[in-house]
């Protein structure tokens, strides 16, 4: 009843100075926001670097002429010898001090110390000088960018060690075929394991998965030296992928325990309503549990994959000879040697990554949900 | 003994089960089918191995020769094994060091990919790229990229006027050129954590705003609690990771001998390594596996302990 009497509040005298005010005020914030944004780009970009720059490195090693690795300070781009072509054959092009000035002249052959060149545009006359005069250099090869695809044919059709019967195609057709079978042990194994921990109900049920969830903890360091004469002494499988490839069709407690938290979300009532209907377990998980289930199981392949092929320890363990290595052994055999070619070995180490690369890039959601699912659930 | 061998040894199920009923032991049965594949694995791949390397941690045992009963000595032996205490000392070094700093800077990097910036998809991409780069791959990356000569990271340094130290020639500087490689293949934690700030309530974080909480305040007393269980999370396996550390310090040695230079590199399951398979003293490596694996136990049990002080567990 009061209201009526109150009288409106109108727009007073400082209106006026108060929107200033404001106006001062949200130029303020809109600045801090523009510095705020600004900040947050640049400490992103930076920190960004450090995952991108050696990651670029390795590829722009890859490209590297043998000249260029070792040249101080590094340079951002592959640089090589610039040639020119006489007679049908490529000689590299030399910025030569002779007695009548600085001339870009094509080195025929350098042979202790003393090089044979030629004019490019008279090739009929050669000149001979020594590299090396004192304390000048007289002969600077002419370098320009330029990408060296061969080191990839030239790493991948080489072997680790010099005069061996094997090549990185071979280490690589190794690895494939590992992670073949790894993958198809697992998810042949894992599933059915992960069902009956999932949705069976029977007596030791539990006490069997706290087994599982116990195995977790035991280092592999434990289980090593047995398996390994186990897998050797025993049952002769030395030098083979068996000992690598055999484990997986045994399933593990990650696979089952992340099959079972997925198997776990399939609504009781559909498998209740299958058991009703006289299906049996078997043909409950196969025909209704398995084809609802193909994300989880996309994410096992993904993560075996990715394990399979990074894997290290067991290749380095079980096999010897250089014909039965995995590209992740062949490369560490590869970096062993005293000769370190950097751009072969970059160049491989290219080649071993993209298959990775191309499945993170077919596969980006169900990589980060698989890394989610293992990690975040306790 | 007549009577022993006469009298006819029938299998009876344990009391237990002959309490079950009919249909708990159909279903039993089942499931002991699916469990197949686990029970052979478990039992030929973690329970046989286990065994067996427990009776062998106790004797002297060459792989050729038979098995020589050693008693506890393999273990006392540790005790005054300075190579044991060499290698302890570099895994704690990187337990002790590499694992926080680790955990600290990929929190930082999963707040800064939680920014709302343009491009925010591309940087987590780029981020998260270097974790699926094989270990012998991005192990030998490293290696070229802290090379003395013709590295790129001393190159780095010398822009900013810092004089880079030899990474893998001095024994002072090879572990932390390993956890700057731990670092730069860091993205699963990235993504775990970057997971957990998404799942921090945002009403919480606006409440507190509107309360006059900075930015830091909020980060300090709402997220970081938020996260603590990934924290936990990480910090566990981080911890596991590093105690069996292997690969990446067998390759980082480049040609040289194992634990180059100057035993710095040389980790517990590196020595574990060198003793069962260069050396093949297998019991001994054996004891050396029993007491990794105790102390991976008890530093477990050890973190969840002491954690429930400072984790929060929401709902």
């Amino acid at each position: 009843m009061t209201s009526a009497n109150v009288p409106t509040q109108y727009p007073d005298v400082n209106a006026k100075s108060e929107s200033n005010e404001a106006r001062l005020r949200s130029r303020n914030r809109k600045v801090r926001g523009i510095f705020q944004s600004f900040m947050s780009h640049a400490l992103i970009n930076f920190v960004g670097l450090f995952f991108l720059v050696p990651f670029l490195w390795m590829l722009i090693t890859a490209f590297k002429s043998n000249q260029d690795i070792f040249h101080t300070p590094p340079r951002w781009l592959p640089y090589d010898n610039l040639t020119v072509n006489i007679n049908g054959e490529d000689y590299p092009l030399y910025d030569v001090q002779t007695p009548d000035g600085p001339k870009q002249l094509a080195a025929l052959k350098i042979v202790e110390g003393v090089g044979t060149f030629v004019d490019p545009a008279s090739p009929e006359k050669t000149f001979e000088y020594e590299i090396q005069q004192g304390e000048t250099k007289i002969a600077e090869p002419v370098m320009h960018v330029s990408f060296r695809w061969q080191n990839f044919p030239d790493a991948m059709n080489r072997a680790s060690r010099p005069s061996i019967d094997a090549s990185f195609w071979v280490y690589f057709k190794n690895s494939l075929i590992i992670a073949f079978f790894t993958i198809i042990g697992t998810l042949l194994s894992n599933a059915p394991v992960a069902y009956a921990f999932a949705r069976l109900k029977f007596p030791g049920r539990d006490v069997l998965f706290v087994i599982v969830l116990a195995t977790m903890m035991l280092p592999y360091q434990v289980t090593m030296i047995p398996l390994y004469l186990l897998f050797n002494n025993f049952l002769h499988w030395g030098d083979t992928f068996l000992p690598i490839i055999i484990p997986a069709f045994f399933a593990n407690a990650y696979d089952v325990f992340l099959l079972r938290q997925f198997f776990r979300t399939i609504p009781e009532e559909m498998c209740d309503a299958a058991r009703v209907d006289g299906a049996s377990e078997w043909q409950i998980f196969t025909r209704l549990v398995l084809p609802l289930s193909t994300p989880v199981l996309a994410t096992v392949t993904v993560f075996t994959f990715l394990w399979a092929w990074n894997d290290f320890t067991g290749p380095l363990l079980f096999l010897t000879s250089p014909r039965n290595f995995t590209m992740a052994l062949g490369l560490q055999d590869f970096q062993s040697q005293r000769t370190l070619i950097w751009n072969q070995l970059m160049a491989a180490s290219t080649v071993f990554t993209i298959p990775i690369i191309i499945a993170f890039f077919f596969a980006q959601k169900t990589f980060i949900q698989g890394i989610k699912l293992t990690g975040s659930k306790e | 003994m007549e009577e022993l061998r006469t009298t006819k040894w029938k299998f009876s199920w344990p009391p237990k089960f002959q309490k079950w009923g009919l249909g708990e032991r159909r279903n039993f049965k089942i499931g002991m089918l699916f469990l197949l594949p686990w029970t052979i694995g478990f039992l030929a791949f973690t329970l046989y191995p286990m065994l067996a390397s427990l009776v062998y941690s106790f004797t002297i045992y060459h792989a050729r020769q038979p098995l020589e009963w050693n008693s506890i000595k393999n273990y006392t032996d540790l005790l005054t094994d300075d190579l044991f205490w060499t290698a302890l000392y570099n895994t704690l070094y990187m337990v002790v060091i590499g694992v926080p700093l680790t955990l600290f800077t990929s929190f930082f990097c999963a707040v800064l990919l939680n920014l709302k910036v343009r491009g925010q998809a591309y940087y987590r991409v780029i981020y998260f790229l270097p974790s699926i780069v094989p270990t012998v791959a991005s192990t030998i990356l490293w290696l070229w990229i802290l090379n003395p000569q013709a590295g790129i990271m001393n190159t780095l340094l010398g822009y900013v006027g810092i004089d880079g130290p030899n990474w893998m020639t001095n024994p002072s500087w090879s572990k932390p050129g390993l956890i700057l490689l731990g670092m730069w293949g860091m993205g699963n934690t990235i993504i775990i954590y970057l997971s957990g700030l998404q799942d921090v309530p945002v009403s919480l974080l606006e409440a507190a705003e509107l309360d006059g909480a900075n930015w830091w305040q909020r980060l300090w007393n709402i997220t970081i609690p938020m996260v603590s269980p990934i924290t936990l999370f990480n910090l566990v396996t981080g911890t596991i990771f590093m105690f069996q550390y292997f690969a990446q310090a067998y390759v980082f040695r480049g040609f040289q001998g194992l634990g180059y230079p100057l035993n710095s590199t040389l980790f517990y399951s590196v020595l574990l390594y060198q003793n069962a398979f260069q050396w093949l003293k297998l019991g001994y490596a054996s004891a050396m596996a029993w007491v990794l694996f105790i102390i991976i136990l008890v530093c477990t049990l050890l973190m969840l302990k002491i954690s429930d002080r400072f984790t929060y567990y929401a709902g």
